[in-house]
């Protein structure tokens, strides 16, 4: 696809990417039917909370230093205000650096909705300027500004020459996508066009887009033998590094969901090579992926000299520990990002998959592929029941019921904490490294291991604990509450 | 109007409606909203409120119609209908409450249509048709008040003597809700008052049908729940009584216990004994401690109950000097901010402290900044940054907690403030 970089606006995942909430089925089914394009998915007519995408763009955007986020709508839009400023702080903190970013709600009341009040955040925007003197100032509209056709990227424009820093309009109208994913490529699509400058001279640096970059430092230490220097994005990234990430030797990601938009518009825009291969999770998509690095950089022989050191080290303890995990029996649910890849690293762990959920599933990536996860298990022949949800927590909750796993794997402690109410142990796999590289992925069979071993919580828990879910849904197919969508 | 608020305590009206019915045993809000709101409202208040916040129906599985452009253009109406009788079918609830996002609002759905088609099967679905813009996160108890009173509650005559209604304690916008309900429940039940706390031992829908029974309602705040108590006299006519303030410590709480009792002409001789039984058990424990904390000059941070309430009992019970107080939350009425002032002004020992309402992180921040004489600072985890920038001894004690977990800790009454004291101690 070709990236305009011009306005503020892009389109939805849905309507990029084919990506779709509603589905059930099995894996083979569902790639197939994304190759040759014969994917729909399906609306609900019953449904639970989704998340809205401003959260995803905005806490991107928020985690860069020293900026200032302007949420223009009612104060319950801005509301994880107070965690970004912890996680912000926290993140900054354990990294040694300050990060004075600041997160601004615009409270807008029943007069706002009805009068509009484009100049009240004209002032705003300049109010925070004054205030703050931030490095750039991201300005977002929310669905009420959305509806009432609040015009922010006109404001945005009266504002701009009043102010010597990047002031950016990002579209966070949550109706608009029921992927919360699309908060990504919005955040993406804002550095893209308001930060990110044309290549002065080649640097030696690949762009690593990660969460919280809890790894940073083992990160740093392996590229050093290779002479690449990683540059983590967003959380602790500065505006000046981000200016340059055009002038980057490649750029990767931990997790595909979260990359892919930057990654393509780099390499569309600018030619910087963008890794796609599997992710760096497990023993396989670590080696394939740092392979990968190894030719896009020229750096195959000092790439093979890591992998075998490493391994040396590595594998016979992950060996050993598999010989314990071997016959138990997984559910999964998490972005798609990481389901597809987590799912293989617990087949490389010997840990049976007996349904894994995805909170969306991309069709395609940007470069019109489909993702590279589902592509290796399809030829490796793993396939397993699978299902399409966001976060549909009743339809988690009846696979649950119905397979009775070992564990539950997520990525959302909101769809770990009624897995554990009903008596399952789950494993919440909240840090992007927590299955990065060798390392990792050993501890990650330790830490399953672990939640296996003792399950008195869980079972006393459950004892106690009574459910709100009727006997009837548990009874039910999983998807009987889909149907056929309407565009 | 739109303004500038760095940070904001709590989200909007909708965040607290659905935090009040999320402490509620056995009911199931249904949103009418965008996809964003359920988890935005979860994490703006029960995910600040010292991390307590997973109840019967919660979060991720909370029903929502996640409106999308489809609905925003040709209406929600038909969407929000199969929501509901999905939730019906899949959720064993004793009643569905179906809230209003700012996107309904705004292009008008009606939801009460939707809802009395319910009801007409005999099915407990109540509408609440209060969008999200339409006010902040506090006010969600006062819509839900004025839904129970308008929909739930069964007219009657018959009154209970010493049934009385617990208000004030607002869930999850007080971290320390269910704990401070439990305490002041003790003591009310000490004096002989039977005591719908509505959100504690499992009460729920069955207490709130019924409590026009009670002959009494007492008001723990200093001011939310002005229109609803005069509507709830006027409807069911029982009166009501309004403690300004959280009370904290033996001299507090002896105060409230009085007022209940002149109200409802309780024995003297028992009021008597409860008070002295009380009090020498705080004091046992206070005595075990002398000298633990030096004396310290402090700010407290929070909203207007708890600020009163803190304020007053370090002041008036454990010789520490008020400085400054900062009452963070926005507040409209003359009358409200009068009541809060006066009962910061009126201490029995201290000198009264400098008073500033403002909701505004940065210009909270500031008022510390410039206050230099503190040694104190008790408030929300929004404050950890500028007492650790002053070097001064900080307790997060108000909305929002983020990191802390608080399950049946309370720092009100007799008993939660020997905890206040220890936690105190904890910090130093």
């Amino acid at each position: 696809m070709a990236f305009q970089l011009s306005g503020s606006n892009l389109g939805t995942r849905e309507n990029r990417l084919g990506s779709i909430t509603g589905y059930v089925g099995d894996l083979e089914d569902l790639a197939s039917q994304s190759k040759c394009g014969t994917l729909t998915g399906c609306s609900r007519c019953f449904s639970q909370s989704s998340t809205c995408l401003s959260g995803c763009a905005l806490g991107q955007l928020g985690g860069i230093r020293d900026v200032a986020i302007i949420h223009h709508g009612p104060a319950g839009c801005s509301a994880t205000a107070s965690s970004q400023y912890i996680v912000t702080n926290q993140v900054a903190a354990k990294r040694g650096v300050v990060n004075s970013s600041v997160y601004i709600g615009t409270d807008m009341d029943e007069n706002d909705t009805i009068f509009g009040s484009t100049d009240a955040l004209a002032e705003i925007i300049l109010e925070v300027n004054r205030r703050y003197h931030p490095k750039a100032i991201f300005v977002s509209s929310s669905c009420a500004t959305g509806i009432i056709g609040e015009d922010i990227d006109s404001v945005v424009d009266e504002v701009k020459e009043a102010i010597p820093v990047p002031v950016i309009a990002v579209h966070c109208e949550g109706f608009k996508s029921r992927i919360w994913a699309t908060g990504f490529d919005i955040s993406d699509h804002a550095v893209l066009s308001g930060i990110v400058e044309p290549p002065r001279k080649k640097q030696n640096t690949i762009n690593f887009k990660n969460f919280y970059e809890s790894a940073r430092n083992e990160i740093i230490e392996m590229f050093q033998n290779f002479d690449l220097e990683p540059v983590f994005l967003y959380a602790n990234a500065t505006v000046e590094e981000l200016k340059h990430l055009s002038e980057a030797v490649a750029t990767t990601c931990i997790c595909g969901t979260l990359g892919n938009y930057l990654g393509n518009g780099l390499e569309e825009v600018y030619g910087v090579p963008y890794i796609r291969t599997i992710n760096p999770l497990g023993i396989t998509g670590f080696e394939t992926w740092l392979r990968e690095i190894g030719r896009v950089a020229g750096k195959q022989p000092q790439v093979e000299r890591y992998i075998e050191e490493q391994r040396n080290i590595y594998i016979p303890q992950i060996e050993a520990v598999k010989k314990e995990l071997k016959g138990l029996k997984a559910v999964l649910g998490m972005g798609p990002g990481y389901t597809f890849e987590v799912t293989r690293v617990l087949n490389e762990l010997g840990i049976e998959v007996v349904w894994a959920l995805a909170w969306h599933y991309d069709k395609r990536y940007e470069n019109g592929e489909i993702p590279p996860a589902m592509s290796y298990l399809l030829e490796n022949d793993i396939n397993f029941e699978a299902s399409v949800a966001d976060q549909q927590n009743f339809e988690v909750m009846n696979i649950l019921n119905k397979f009775r796993p070992d564990l539950y794997l997520s990525r959302h402690p909101g769809s770990t904490v009624w897995a554990i109410k009903q008596g399952t142990p789950a494993v919440y796999v909240a840090d992007e490294y927590m299955i990065f590289g060798y390392k990792h992925t050993l501890e990650f069979a330790h830490a399953i291991l672990d939640t296996i071993r003792n399950r008195s919580f869980e079972q006393n828990l459950a004892k106690r604990v009574k459910l709100p879910y009727t006997d009837w849904w548990y009874q039910q197919e999983v998807g009987k509450f889909l149907e056929e969508a309407i565009s | 109007m739109s303004q500038v608020i760095e940070n904001p305590r709590g989200g909007c009206v909708l965040a607290g409606i659905n935090s009040v019915l999320g402490a509620l045993n056995r009911v199931c809000p249904v949103y009418h909203a965008g996809p964003g709101c359920c988890m935005q409202t979860t994490a703006s208040d029960p995910g600040q409120s010292g991390n307590k916040s997973s109840s019967f129906v919660s979060s991720v599985s909370i029903p929502s119609s996640n409106m999308l452009e489809r609905e925003v253009v040709f209406g929600g109406t038909q969407k929000l209908k199969t929501t509901i009788e999905g939730a019906v079918e899949i959720i064993d609830a004793d009643a569905y409450f179906v809230l209003t996002g700012c996107t309904a609002g705004i292009i008008g759905d009606d939801i009460v249509s939707v809802t009395t088609e319910f009801r007409e099967k005999g099915i407990p679905v109540f509408p609440i048709e209060t969008p999200g813009f339409a006010g902040d996160s506090n006010l969600g108890y006062e819509v839900i008040w004025n839904t129970m009173i308008d929909q739930v509650i069964e007219p009657t005559e018959e009154k209970e003597e010493n049934l009385v209604n617990l208000f004030g304690i607002i869930p999850y916008h007080d971290p320390f809700w269910s704990g401070n309900l439990e305490e002041i429940s003790r003591i009310l039940k000490k004096l002989g008052l039977k005591v719908n706390t509505f959100f504690t031992e499992q009460q729920g829908m069955e207490t709130i049908k019924s409590c026009a029974r009670a002959s009494l309602n007492i008001i723990i705040h200093p001011w939310i729940l002005k229109g609803p108590a005069e509507r709830f006299e006027e409807k069911f006519h029982v009166p009501y009584i309004r403690y300004p303030g959280l009370p904290i410590g033996a001299s507090d709480t002896r105060r409230f216990v009085l007022k209940v009792a002149e109200a409802l002409k309780l024995d003297d001789r028992l009021v008597n004994q409860v008070l002295e039984e009380e009090e020498v058990y705080v004091y046992r424990y206070l005595a075990q401690a002398i000298g633990t904390l030096s004396w310290k000059k402090f700010a407290v941070v929070a909203d207007g109950s708890t600020a009163v309430g803190i304020t007053r009992y370090l002041a008036n019970d454990y010789s520490f000097t008020p400085v400054l107080v900062i009452i963070s939350e926005p507040l409209y009425r003359q009358e409200d901010k009068e009541r809060i002032v006066t009962e910061l002004m009126t201490l029995e020992y201290a000198k009264p402290p400098r008073v500033v309402f403002c909701a505004d992180q940065y210009e909270i921040n500031q008022e510390l900044l410039k206050q230099e004489d503190i040694s104190l600072i008790i408030g929300s985890s929004n404050e950890e940054e500028v007492s650790s920038l002053k070097e001064v001894q900080n307790i997060v004690a108000a909305f929002p907690i983020k990191d802390r977990l608080i399950f049946n800790r309370a720092y009100a009454g007799y008993r939660g403030s020997l905890t206040l004291i220890e936690d105190l101690y904890d910090n130093l």
